[in-house]
């Protein structure tokens, strides 16, 4: 009998050890990324280095030969981009580090952009180890400017004379601090609704353009069988409230009121709009996908045509075309009064604490990652934005939407995405807020108590940042 | 004539041992003293980790955590690194013990099954927590296939507030039990056999033997795991972090994790250190009374 016992323990512990060995049970793939994507080569010490813009007319005010590079250096560029996009980033480093003699370039895959900002806060902080040239989710534009981290590039954009003119304004304003070009806009994306397009045909639904219109497509699009839902009408990725947030500020609300100091999050538009998510979760309509795994349970949901559609960022639409055995058609979020939407993704930047020469290589390289060319590599390559207007508009950009009608609804309302909410204390307001939202949508508890508790907690860090 | 010292011998001896320990309290002045020294200034200031500038404001974290919104907060991590510690300290005592009985033979096949039973606490941390993340998955993972192969409905182990914490409880526990029971094994073996034999001459049975002898001797080892666990447990981060980084809605927000989210996430440093103070001083408090109250209730053989 303990023989039996101990065989049974014993069993039982070495297959969860095995189970490790073998393949990953994750679907979906992409959410987290594998190994690191360094791109290291060898340049040998030659004269020159472009920034790859040509110059504006304007006149340069600042004094240029203090920003050249004119010795051999090695820089390190801390990047986000997973294993998927490791042969772009290998072959955009190796092209620039061909085609000029003093600057290496090596490619260090760090991490999620949260992993990138604890290693880059804990360099600056430690003020060694930093990166030339660095990657930050664009929330954190705020902080790193108020903070110090971020070099500003007004010098180098005038004494190398490149474009910043070419971005849109949103994109300019959205990688500024304080009216200072604090970083560059380099992988960009927004807000989208990705959703079944050959079941939309069948069932005759369209994505609805207005926020009060949301009842009648969730009632076609879903489907539940009593009590149990069969098919989501949408997904809301409650990990990240960029994705809910733009509902609140097409309804009026304000995130951030006026004074800087206090939420308008529990005003009647806001518990309106609290409200009719959870009325629309407790009927089965929606999934509010929370907790560790949520991105892959939302992606495989949608691929299993267990949710109608999904709320995710627009650079995943090369993911969800490659997996889904159906057409996939891309749809602006509902609107309310407006129909704003903001910016995702991320800028580039050099941080502060490095020394001029690296400063002046980062720079180089830098211009060359967000230059026009380079910028439409990414967008064929991944499945992030054109950022620059003259790609827009010109043959280029035909042909991409060509290749990809469904970015046409992005294209039409450009001038619609915003910067984000630019605040010392945003990530945490950010964090409280979600954290609420996901405890209202799931669990059962007193709404009205739970909103007034995170209003309260909200105004504290906002008054205290 | 023999000339005298004008330092004495006693004071001589203690120079030259004050000299040998004297690297190591420069190690531990730089590296720990130093640290928690400026954690405490750190704690009376409006430091955010970005800026090189910062001001005194006095106990204002303090009030903070005490008497504001920093409150709730650390109750709740009080609550769940608790929870989190009873959890860990009984699978790794209660399972630990239980795992030596009954892998306590002597033997080729057991000395094997023992090995398979430890082998876990070899695995680091991130890679088990990421295995894990894959059993646990809520539409793809194997514990909820198995689930619904006997009929059950799948549970959404990392996003559910009721389970979180026992999700991540099931990761400690299959890595400590095997060390539990390894510790539980070798004092076993140091236990006298003359007690043994003294009680089945008396007619004592296996449980009594158990409970009489057994359990008492392996009191002063109950005693080391009881503190090692409970002091790692209190610290417990990394399989937090990886499997449900403190959520869902702070469920499983534990001590170490909130004060990496206040430093890194938040850029709350101030805030970080006063949190990383009280929960050093509540460390200190619990292991010297562990102490004291072991001093009353542990026997050794002697």
């Amino acid at each position: 009998m303990k023989k039996m016992l101990a065989l049974v323990l014993t069993a039982a512990m070495g297959c969860t050890l095995l189970s490790g060995c073998s393949g990953g049970g994750s679907t979906g793939g992409g959410s987290t990324g594998g190994g690191a994507a360094s791109a290291p080569t060898t340049a040998a010490p030659a004269a020159g280095g472009s920034s790859g813009e040509s110059a504006p007319a304007e006149t340069p005010a600042v004094d240029a030969s203090m920003y050249e590079v004119t010795e051999p250096i090695t820089i390190q560029w801390w990047h986000s981009l997973e294993a998927q996009y490791a042969d772009v980033v290998d072959q955009v480093v190796s092209d620039f580090n061909s085609s000029q003699d003093l600057i290496t370039v090596e490619a260090v895959y760090v991490g999620s952009y949260s992993q990138v900002n604890e290693a880059l806060v804990a360099a600056h902080a430690a003020g060694t180890g930093l990166p030339a040239v660095t990657v930050a989710n664009t929330p954190y534009v705020a902080e790193y400017g108020a903070g110090g981290l971020t070099e500003v590039l007004d010098p180098y954009i005038q004494a190398t004379g490149f474009d910043i003119d070419d971005f849109g304004k949103g994109l300019v304003d959205a990688s500024s601090y304080n009216g200072q070009q604090v970083s560059l806009p380099f992988l960009i994306s927004t807000q989208v609704v990705f959703y079944n397009k050959t079941m939309a045909d069948e069932l005759g639904v369209t994505i609805p353009e207005k926020w009060d219109d949301m009842d009648s497509f969730l009632e076609k699009a879903s489907a539940v069988n009593n009590g149990t839902t069969e098919r989501y009408g949408t997904v809301i990725p409650g990990w990240d409230q960029w994705y809910f947030e733009t509902f609140y500020l097409n309804n009026g609300v304000k995130l951030i009121n006026d004074d800087q100091i206090s939420t308008d999050l529990d005003n009647d538009a806001a518990v309106g709009i609290v409200n009719k998510f959870k009325e629309w979760c407790d009927k089965g309509y929606i999934y509010w996908a929370n907790g560790t795994d949520a991105s892959s349970i939302m992606r495989q949901n949608f691929i299993d045509k267990k949710a109608f559609s999904v709320m995710h960022t627009s650079s995943m639409y090369k993911l969800y075309t490659d997996k889904c055995d159906f057409e996939v058609g891309m749809a602006w979020l509902p609107g309310g009064a407006t129909k704003n939407q903001e910016i995702g993704g991320c800028v580039l930047l050099i941080p502060s604490k490095n020394d001029q020469a690296t400063k002046n290589a980062a720079w180089q390289f830098l211009a060359y990652l967000c230059s026009k060319d380079v910028n439409m590599t990414w967008v064929k390559g991944t499945g992030y934005m054109p950022t620059r207007n003259s790609v827009l508009h010109t043959e280029e950009g035909v042909k991409f939407l060509e290749e990809k009608p469904a970015f046409q609804c992005i294209f039409d309302n450009l001038d619609l995405i915003n910067p984000r909410i630019q605040h010392p204390g945003w990530n945490q307001l950010a964090t409280i807020w979600k954290n609420y939202m996901a405890e209202i949508m799931i669990e059962d508890v007193d709404i009205p108590g739970k909103i007034e508790d995170m209003v309260e907690e909200i105004n504290e860090v906002l008054e205290d940042s | 004539m023999e000339k005298k010292s004008f330092i004495k011998p006693r004071t001589m001896s203690a120079v030259k041992d004050f000299v040998c320990v004297l690297p190591a309290l420069v190690f531990l002045g730089i590296f720990t003293y130093y640290p928690i020294c400026k954690l405490i200034q750190i704690s009376f200031t409006d430091w955010n980790l970005l800026n090189e500038r910062w001001n005194y404001v006095g106990l204002k974290n303090w009030i903070w955590l005490f008497n504001g919104s920093g409150t709730k907060h650390l109750l709740n991590s009080l609550k769940v690194t608790v929870l989190y510690s009873i959890g860990e300290l009984t699978i790794t005592l209660l399972g630990g013990l239980i795992f030596a009985l009954v892998f306590g033979r002597l033997n080729k096949s057991f000395s094997i099954m023992r090995a398979i039973v430890f082998m876990p606490k070899y695995v680091a941390m991130s890679s088990a927590a990421v295995i894990f993340l894959w059993i646990l998955n809520t539409d793809t993972g194997i514990l909820n296939y198995l689930l619904n192969c006997v009929g059950l409905p799948s549970v959404d182990w990392l996003g559910n507030r009721n389970t979180a914490l026992i999700s991540v409880l099931m990761l400690t526990g299959w890595r400590a039990i095997g060390y539990g029971m390894m510790i539980y094994l070798s004092a076993m073996i140091g236990i006298s056999r003359d007690y043994y034999e003294a009680a089945s001459l008396d007619g004592a049975t296996a449980v009594q033997s158990f409970f009489k002898i057994t359990l008492p001797m392996l009191s002063p080892t109950t005693l080391f795991l009881f503190v090692t666990t409970f002091i790692s447990s209190m610290k417990v981060f990394q399989s937090v972090d990886i499997l449900t980084s403190g959520g869902p809605y702070r469920a499983t927000e534990v001590f170490v994790y909130t004060i990496y989210k206040y430093a890194m996430e938040d850029f709350r440093m101030d805030r970080a250190s006063v949190v990383a103070i009280a929960f050093f001083v509540l460390l200190l408090v619990v292991t010297a009374s562990t102490f004291k109250i072991s001093n009353r209730s542990v026997h050794y053989d002697s």
